[in-house]
Parts: C-alpha cells; structure tokens; sequence
C-alpha cells in the first residue's frame, strides 16, 4: 500500500473515530437531560448505539478500494497470528517440525525427480524439453543408432530444430602412472551449438571438426576438468592431452555449470565422434549394424513427441527400403528426455516413485496430526473465539485469522522442511560417491522448481487441513461456551478427530508393510547367490593403451602380469576381464549368431561379450558346468572359442553338456567360435536382474585394452593390496593402476539401493507410527478429560476403576481396528507400486504384513491404554468440585 | 445476541434509508445523530435507524456524491460532522421518490384486490 492511500486511511478512521463518539456524546446529553446520571446516560447511549466494532467495520466496507483494506487487515492478523502463536511455544514447535518432517521428505525426492525430469542437464536451459532420438531393436528395447543412419536421418528429421549425436565413453587421460579415468562422450560437430553451451576459453567443437575420420584430434574439456587437471592454468589452448593413448589439442574450456549430457553423470570431456576409430577401436562409424549415436534436440514449437518419432519411423523405414542388401534391425524413434535410457534416469526413476508415493502418505499423515492439533488448539480456544464473536466479529473475519495462523506457522515449516531435504540430499550425495568412476551427480540443488513445489505442498496442507478443523472451531454456540460447559456434546467434532486418528493409522500401518517388504527384500538381497565368491578378491583396472601398449605388446603384458601376481605369496588364483560383475551399469551388447539358429520374430540376439584370461572363474569361484575353462594355450591358438553361461546354453541347445562343441560368431562376422565351456550364471548388473545370456572370449581371441585384474588370495589385507601394487608396478612402471577395489565393496554395492530404500522407508514409517501414537493418546485422552465429571461420580459411588480404564480402552481400541482394517485395504492396493522394487518377496508377503500390523497393535494399545489408566485413577472429589 | 425490542418496530426494507436519509436531509445539513432522531421522531418511533447502518449508508452516499460532510460546532456548540445534500443528491432523491410511489402504487394494486 502506497504511504498516500495510508494516511488518507488514517485521516478517514480518525473521522470516524470522532463522528461515533459525538454520536454517543449527543445521545448522553439527551438522556442526561431527561434525568439521567452522567454514567448511566453513557451506557445508554452505548446500548443504544448497539455494536461500535461492527459499525466501524460496515462503514469502512463503504469507502471501497476494498481490497487495500484487505491487505492491510491480513497484516494485522499476520502480526496477531504471530503473537498468538509465540504464547503457545510448545504447539508451535510442534507444528512447525512435524511439517518439516513432511515436507523435508517430500521436497528431497522431489530434488531427485526435478533434476531427472525438470532440469536433467546441468547449464543447459529447459533440458527437461529435450527430446532423445534413439532406435527400438525388434525386441523394444531402446538403443543408439548405429552412425550412417543418425546421419542419414539426421538430415531429414525437420521435426527438430536441430539434432547433436553423443556416446559416452571412458578416457584414459594422461600417460603412464599419472593417468586418470574420466567419464567423456564423442559427440557430433553440431553438439555444443544445438545445447547451447559456449566456450568460456577457446572455442568449443564446430561442425568443421566433424568432416573426416580420424582428422580431428582435438577435446573440449568442462570447468571442472581444466580445474583438477591443469589448475585452471589460462595457457590451456594448444595444449596437447593424451586421451586412451592417443595425442588430443585442447581447443576450449566450456561454460561453466556444465558437465555434459549423460543425465545424472559428470562429464568433463569432449571429443569429436569422428575419432571413434583412434580412442575406442575397432571403427563402427561405417558400420549399420552397431548402435553408436543417440540425437538429442530440441523440437520445433508446434511438434509433439509422437509425430516426431512418426517422422523419424518413417525415415528409417525409407533407408531399409533404400538399402535392403544391408537391413539393420533398428527402427528410429523419439522419447522425452526422462524416458531415455541414456543417463541414469531409466533406473532411479522406477525407484523414485513408489518412495514418492510414500512420502505423499507420510505428508499425509503430517497434516492429519496439524489438523488434529488446529481442532485441540480450537477446543482450548473456545472462549477466546466465543468472545470475539459476541463482539461482533464475523464468522468469516475469524476463520481467516485461523488461517492466516496456519500460514504464519507454515512458513518457517516450509523453510526447515528445505533445509532438512538439503541435508538429506548431501547425504544421498556422499553415499553415492564411494565409486569414483561413476559417480551419480544429481542437480537436486534448490531452484525456482523446488521452492514452488515447497510453497504448493506447505500451503497445500496449512489451507487443507487447516481450513475444516477452523471452520469447526467457528461454529460454536456461543451460550454453552460462555457458561464453561466443558461437557457439551459436539459430536461432529469428535468424529471428525476419531477419523483423523483411524486414517493416522491406516497409513501409518501402510508405511511399515512397505518398509517390511523392502527390508525383507534387503536381507534376500544380501543372502541372494551372485554366483560368485565374492571375499578376499582385489580388483585393480588397468589401461594397456595408457601405457603405450598396442595389441601384440599388450599381449605380453597380460602374461607377465599374471606370471608375476600369481607368483606371488599368499595369491591363490589371478586373472584378467574386461568387466566386472554386478557392474550396475550396462555395458555394450554385441550381435551373436548362433550356427544353426534361425531367427524368429521378436528375437534380439544381442548379448554381452566379456573378454577374460585363463582362471578367471577358478578366481570368482564360479562352477564350470560342462567342458572346461580357457587354458594359455587358448591365447594363441589359431581356433578360436568362447564359453557360455547356462542360461545361454539352455536356451539354443537345451543342457550344457549339449552346448560343447556347438559354435557362435560376433558382430555379424562368419568367424565361427567353439563353445568349449559352460559355467554357471552370474549377477551381471545388478542382484534382482533376470537371467540373461552371456558369452566370454579369452582375451588373445578378443583383445581389449581396458581390464581389471582379478586376484583372489588368502587374505585381503591393505598389507596384501599394496604388494600387489608394486608388484603390477614392477611389471610395468607406464601402466597405470587406475582403481583399487574390493569385490566385496562392489557386491556391498549392489545392495546400497535396497538398504537406502529400506532406511527411508523405515524411517518414515517410524515417524508415521509415533504421530499416530501421538493423536491416538490425545484423543482418548481428550475424551477422558471431557468426561472426568462422569468418571468422578462413577468412581464415587463405587463403580470399579478397571471398568472405567476399560472404557476407554475400548474406545482408543475400536478406532486403531478401524485403522488396521483400512490400512491393510490400502497397503493390498499399495504395495504393488513397490513389485519394481522388491526381490525375493511378493508384494503380499506375509511376513512383512503380520509384523507391521504387530507393531501398529502394540503402538495402539499403549497409546490409548496409558490415559485410559489415568482416566481411572480420576480422583472423584477433584472431578466433581471442578463443577 | 437477538434480542426483542420494547415496542415493536419496522424493519426497514432494503435500499428505503438511503430514501430516508436524503429526504431528512432536504431540509437541511445535519449530523449523524440528528438524522437518525429526526427519523425516529417523523415515523413516531416507528422505525429506528440502526447506527450499524447510518454511518455506512452515510459514508456510501457520500461517497457516490449525493451528500457532502464538513465539521462544524452544532447550536449547542457541540463540533459534530455535518452532511449536506449536494445538487446530484437532490436529483436521486427524486429518483428514489418516484420509485418509492410506484412501488407503494404496486403493492397496493397487488393488496386491493384481494381486499374486495
């Protein structure tokens, strides 16, 4: 309100002020004619007069601009609402965490959906509108698209306004020990321009450095590389940096705030697609047969989704017709960015959701307790509220300073809420972070986004669950309250506060049958069988490529690496691989033929391929099934085989004894490899995974540069994993050991998920269940309160106190079975949100229902048996003399 | 809080005390007070302005230009705020005048017959 519209207020109240009071002056000077004395002719006028407030209120009702008196008003209620509540601490602080419990919850997972959905790339703005072009294999899953149809359908695909292309790929940087592992992509010439995302030093990548493969060696690198790597040192244009052991020129720094397009990745290095072929051969930028690229852009205005992804169908429906000597089995599509599996949005999103859900019924349960509190509060203020409207004031007037009570209690709610969420999600954060390569880096920093969904959810429920109990405690009969009649009966009340406490309960109890399952799915997930002995293996990465080893030197390497570990004292058994098990990302599949298999509609056969050594499943403890484990011989020899797991064995040649002997080939080659071995199944990805089929290849057959050393020995003590260091040194001083870990860790791991899950899970149902409590023990102890009149006359002539505790008990009890009841309705429907997530069990296992609905029973008898017992020690002459 | 007046009294149809009051006024400029006796003592007591509406209607009107206020000291030398009848004021009360005389002219139509 401007200070002119003020005092021009001022100056019209202060005149009316004046004209009632030379009304009531007048009115006196008659009536003190007519006889009166001086007082009583006072409060005659007055009488007469009737009520000043409201006069005072209707006449300013008359001089408009209504809604700057509104404003104004809403101040002084605010400042009323904040002195009331600062008399009452105790509810106020109650109030106030409670909702902060709620919305903290709610406001964390949101950070976490926000920064996959809302905003997935850091510096780039509106990433959430994003769109992924990718391809559906024959069996639907979502791929890459192999590079000459990105192109080709790039050029037509005007539904975008433009389309980059990127892969991620793991560099080697640097040479020799001091070489690193670093998260990067190769990316199209179009990328940096089609983000938006400019050069703060040099230039970033142009189209001019997308023009020939293998002729543009040179990297864009992120704020946060050039900080760690060079000390931001400004003469970093020109500078030469070595990327999988070949020479890159560093050209630009990026914007700051970016980390590249991997959602949930930090990507701190950036390198044209055409040097494919030089950092991670063999080339497959000619080849329509292994999916490299996925397009991201932005879609023209007025273009959806859906006749985006029409139009790219339909243009790789026209290359096979173009083509149809060299099919593919890729059809283009587009997906919102949220559904593309590049990135890790694919995987926490599915978990995201049923936690989502229930934080949504733990906020629930937070705003039942508030509106129980406002209706406690209302009782207890029942005169108060009565006084003010003998006085004249409206219904609606107090209603809103109900409100306007909530809000001001909502606000520091809210902002203890968001500093709890921060915390929380620091915490996910450090939890995330034990793997250095593949650290999860969420943009769940606070933004506009998350403060609306704060301010929606607090006032959301300060309005909600604010505004029934008010307008409860509005409706009074003003006679009753005024003679102290604690004992009225205002039955809608009550049933309005049982309803509050059965649905406290009901999703109290749904909390714990969700927290139950995912515990339950912990401890199956911790017992479940990797197929592997996981104890006492250190695992070492290496990279042949950073120590200037190609594939013959490699080779050699590879031997006396092993030669010299497996010497060592105390190593039982040591082997290379290509991968780890229960890596949780998924790495490449490759196109397998499988002789004498013929395809069938629908079929997709794209397995991974690992490259391993001799004694690697001796090493991991992994049964042999049939035939036998690589041997050295198999390094050399000139007939080259693989070995399969079971399930792939089953499923092309039924047992395993039956799949020796039988052959396959890879990537589409007529290379034909003899299975010489079956082994038993391992977890690949992660512990819930399906059974999947699984090819290995020794490693002088499939050579790969990238390979972590496997060594199991007797003890794994830091004592032990520092001699294997300088013993791998001692090999070879240029070849960097670029990660130490133990497979146990890795395993340790996989569970992290279950056991996060399981915690918060736990937690909320823990918080659901003692607000629960909560309102159970002050209703039946409200109730008792309100009837100890009637327990003292009992009790006085004689009636047994146990039957008086047993009342009440009853009461507090028949409202916790209705909550029981409707809980476990609920949680039936409920908890098949959770099938994603859990393992081992099923959505209706019994276990997890029976102890939740033990615990809930237990909380409810206490709850309401500790002031049923108080209820029955009443003293009956205290009772009564309170009439 | 309702409670039941001595004598029994006319409540005042919606929309008359605005009539009311400009037509007190016509005679002219007077205070709050004043208008609200004259009222009562022309209907011989019958109707009693309600002071929670006096001073809002007063206030409405005034707003609306049909009645102009000043402080002025009264012949008992008492300061008190006057309103006057401004020229708009006088053209609605004549306005309000006329419509007042249809609508008793109506009702009586709609009342005579069934008095017959």
């Amino acid at each position: 309100m401007k200070l002119a519209d003020w005092l021009l207020r001022r100056r019209r109240e202060d005149d009316l002020e004046d004209e009632i009071r030379t009304h009531l002056a007048m009115a006196a000077t008659e009536s003190v004619k007519d006889g009166l004395d001086a007082e009583s002719a006072r409060l005659a006028a007055l009488k007469d007069f009737g009520n000043v407030t409201l006069t005072r209120e209707a006449t300013r009702t008359a001089w408009g601009g209504t809604w700057r008196w509104v404003v104004a008003d809403l101040g002084q209620d605010v400042s009323y609402a904040v002195r009331t509540l600062a008399r009452s601490p105790g509810y106020t602080a109650i109030v106030i965490a409670v909702l902060a419990l709620g919305i903290g919850a709610n406001v964390s997972l949101f950070s976490v959906f926000k920064s996959l959905v809302l905003t997935p790339i850091h510096g780039v703005e509106n990433s959430g509108r994003l769109a992924v072009l990718g391809a559906r294999t024959t069996a639907g899953r979502l791929s890459a698209l192999p590079h000459p149809d990105f192109r080709e359908i790039r050029k037509d695909a005007h539904a975008f306004e433009g389309l980059a292309g990127t892969t991620d790929v793991f560099f080697t940087v640097g040479i020799g020990t001091a070489s690193q592992r670093m998260y990067g992509e190769l990316v199209t010439g179009n990328y940096f321009q089609v983000l938006g995302v400019r050069a703060q030093l040099g230039r970033t990548l142009l189209p001019s450095d997308d023009v020939t493969p293998g002729n543009h060696p040179v990297v864009v690198i992120s704020e946060a590389v050039w900080k760690r790597i060079f000390g931001s040192d400004p003469q970093i244009i020109g500078r030469p940096l070595t990327l999988n052991g070949q020479s890159f020129t560093v050209v630009g720094v990026s914007e700051p705030g970016f980390q590249g397009s991997v959602v949930s990745q930090t990507v701190g290095i950036f390198v044209p697609v055409m040097m494919q072929p030089q950092t991670m051969p063999p080339d497959r930028l000619s080849s329509r047969q292994v999916p490299l690229l996925w397009g991201l852009g932005r879609l023209r205005s007025g273009t959806t989704i859906e006749q985006a992804a029409a139009q790219a169908d339909g243009l790789s429906a026209q290359l096979a017709t173009v083509r149809p000597d060299d099919p593919n089995e890729f059809r283009a599509t587009v997906i919102p960015i949220w559904q593309s599996p590049y990135g890790a949005q694919t995987y926490i999103l599915p978990l995201l959701m049923p936690l989502g859900a229930m934080s949504l019924l733990l906020l629930f349960i937070v705003c039942a307790n508030i509106a129980n509190l406002v209706l406690v509060r209302g009782l207890s203020r029942r005169g108060e509220i009565a006084a003010r409207l003998a006085l004249g004031a409206s219904r609606s007037r107090i209603l809103r300073l109900l409100l306007v009570e909530n809000i001001v209690v909502a606000i520091p709610g809210t902002l203890a809420g968001l500093v709890m969420s921060h915390a929380l999600s620091g915490l996910m954060r450090q939890s995330a972070t034990a793997d250095a390569t593949m650290i999860f880096d969420l943009n769940t920093s606070p933004d506009g986004f998350v403060a609306g969904f704060a301010l929606l959810l607090s006032f959301g429920c300060s309005m909600l669950f604010g505004f029934v109990p008010a307008l409860q405690s509005t409706r009074l009969d003003l006679a009753t309250v005024m003679k102290d009649d604690l004992s009225a009966r205002s039955g809608s009340k009550g049933r309005l506060r049982a309803a509050l406490v059965v649905s406290q309960v009901a999703v109290s109890l749904v909390l714990l049958v969700g927290a139950g399952l995912v515990i339950r799915t912990l401890e199956s997930v911790q017992g479940a069988n990797p197929g592997f002995d996981a104890r006492n293996v250190v695992l070492m990465a290496v990279d042949l490529r950073a120590g200037g080893h190609d594939e013959v030197r490699g080779g050699l390497f590879c031997e006396s690496l092993l030669a010299a570990v497996r010497a060592e004292p105390g190593v039982e058994a040591a082997a290379l691989a290509s991968r780890l098990p229960l890596r949780a990302v998924e790495g490449r599949r490759r196109q397998v033929s499988v002789d004498g298999y013929g395809l069938k509609r629908g079929d997709e056969l794209r397995f991974s391929v690992d490259t391993i050594t001799s004694d690697y499943f001796r090493t991991l403890r992994t049964d042999v099934l049939a035939g036998r484990d690589f041997e050295a011989s198999d390094e050399q020899s000139g007939s080259p085989v693989v070995i399969v797991n079971e399930t792939m064995a089953r499923r092309f040649w039924n047992t395993p004894d039956n799949a020796v002997g039988r052959r396959v080939a890879l990537d589409g080659t007529s290379k034909w490899r003899t299975v010489i071995g079956v082994v038993r199944d391992m977890k690949y990805t992660r512990l819930n995974e399906e059974p999947r089929s699984y090819i290995y290849a020794p490693h002088g057959q499939l050579y790969e540069p990238n390979l972590i050393l496997h060594v199991r020995s007797r003890e794994a003590s830091p004592a032990t994993i520092q001699q294997l260091r300088r013993r791998v040194e001692a090999v070879d001083a240029n070849v960097p050991i670029l990660n130490v870990r133990m497979l146990e860790d890795v395993v340790r791991q996989g569970s992290a998920v279950y056991r996060m899950t399981a915690s918060v899970l736990g937690l909320f149902g823990g918080i659901a269940l003692l607000l629960a409590a909560l309102g159970m023990y002050g209703l039946v102890s409200y109730s008792a309160s309100r009837s100890a009149h009637e327990i003292g006359i009992r009790i006085a002539v004689g009636a047994n106190p146990s039957d008086v505790a047993r009342r009440f008990l009853g009461d507090g009890l028949r409202l916790g079975i209705w909550g029981v009841a409707c809980g476990l309705a609920i949680s039936i429907i409920v908890t098949r949100l959770l099938t994603s997530l859990l393992y081992g069990v099923g959505p209706t296992d019994v276990v997890s229902f029976a102890s939740a609905l033990a615990v809930v029973l237990v909380i409810v008898l206490a709850a309401s048996s500790i002031p049923a017992w108080r209820a029955a020690r009443t003293d009956p002459i205290a009772a009564l003399r309170h009439r | 809080m309702e409670q039941k007046p001595a004598h029994p009294r006319l409540d005042l149809l919606q929309g008359t005390l605005d009539l009311l009051i400009l037509q007190t006024l016509q005679w002219g400029p007077q205070h709050g007070y004043a208008i609200s006796q004259t009222i009562r003592a022309r209907s011989a007591d019958a109707l009693q302005v309600e002071t929670g509406s006096l001073y809002p209607a007063l206030h409405r009107l005034q707003k609306q230009g049909w009645v102009k206020s000043e402080w002025r000291f009264s012949e008992l030398n008492q300061r008190a705020k006057y309103y006057r009848l401004t020229p708009a004021g006088k053209k609605q009360l004549s306005r309000e005048r006329d419509r007042w005389s249809q609508l008793v002219a109506a009702i009586g139509g709609v009342l005579s017959p069934a008095e017959e």
